[in-house]
């Protein structure tokens, strides 16, 4: 949750505002399948009886989309990119308690 | 030496076993607490949901009354030209019916028609979402967010033996600050 990632300017915008973008690198992507562990998963499916928030598992995604993100800026870092624009994500639950958090976008050089 | 052929194979199977023990012990606590807790969500749910609903609301309208205005657009941000500092903000919530509400909603769908409740419950959790990202975006210090998209991925998918129903509501968008 910070404005640069490792150096890396990351917006989910076509454009950067009062940069010119100068050539694109492709499409960067990251994605990690992540769960909690078993006494939560039990926990949390007590919990889901009484509806409402289910505290652990916005944890659970917002780790995992930490580390999506990280992996997405660690690809673009590689391909010398300056910043990544229109980045998308997207969820998927694999199996129960299991979900995979994917994050794309692409990779460009601005001056 | 007979006695340490018999223990060892019995200690490591244990040890391999615990978490299908484990396993166990919760599935067996789930099913005795279950009728307890489902009548305990049929007198609270409802007051649980509202109390949600209203919490979400009302610092929503103290964050659009501190500000004069309400910090996300679906724009693109081409409307602005004095952008100095911008960034990816995103805020992520796991939101689900009680299972009182699941049983209304059944109920609702053999009639047919709109299930309110349900919509009730996401539209709670997609406010929470939404309102979520207005704060990380000012505890960021950026003015605005552009270019909001919001998600909603199911939490259980179909085919899976899964007691939890939820949907998780993704809202993201870039931070914008202007100079």
């Amino acid at each position: 949750m910070e404005q640069m990632v490792h150096g890396i300017l990351v917006v989910n915008t076509e454009t950067i505002p009062g940069m010119m973008i100068t050539e694109t690198l492709g499409v960067v992507r990251g994605s990690t399948v992540r769960a909690k562990n078993v006494g939560r998963d039990i926990t949390q499916g007590l919990r889901n009886i009484m509806g409402g928030e289910l505290v652990k598992y916005t944890e659970l995604l917002e780790e995992s989309r930490q580390e999506a993100i990280g992996r997405m800026v660690a690809e673009a870092m590689g391909r010398g990119a300056t910043a990544i624009v229109n980045v998308r994500f997207a969820t998927s639950a694999v199996t129960a308690g299991a979900a995979e958090l994917f994050a794309y976008g692409t990779a460009v050089k601005t001056e | 030496m007979a006695e340490w052929a018999v223990i060892i194979p019995l200690v490591v199977g244990s040890i391999c076993m615990f978490p299908f023990l484990l396993l166990a012990a919760g599935g067996l606590l789930y099913a005795f607490a279950y009728p307890f807790m489902l009548i305990w969500a049929f007198f609270t749910s409802g007051k649980r949901l509202d109390d949600q609903i209203a919490d979400t609301t009302s610092r929503e309208i103290s964050l659009r009354d501190s500000l004069g205005r309400d910090p996300l657009t679906t724009l693109d941000g081409g409307y602005r030209t004095d952008i100095t500092e911008c960034g990816v903000v995103w805020a992520g919530v796991v939101f689900g019916p009680s299972h009182w509400h699941l049983l209304i909603g059944f109920i609702n769908n053999l009639i047919g028609g709109s299930i309110d409740i349900l919509q009730k419950v996401v539209a709670a959790g997609r406010a929470e979402a939404m309102q979520r990202l207005r704060e990380n975006a000012v505890s960021n210090g950026y003015d605005d967010v552009i270019n909001v998209r919001i998600d909603t991925s199911d939490m259980a998918p179909q085919g899976a033996q899964s007691k939890v129903k939820a949907v998780e509501v993704f809202a993201y968008g870039t931070g914008v600050k202007y100079g």
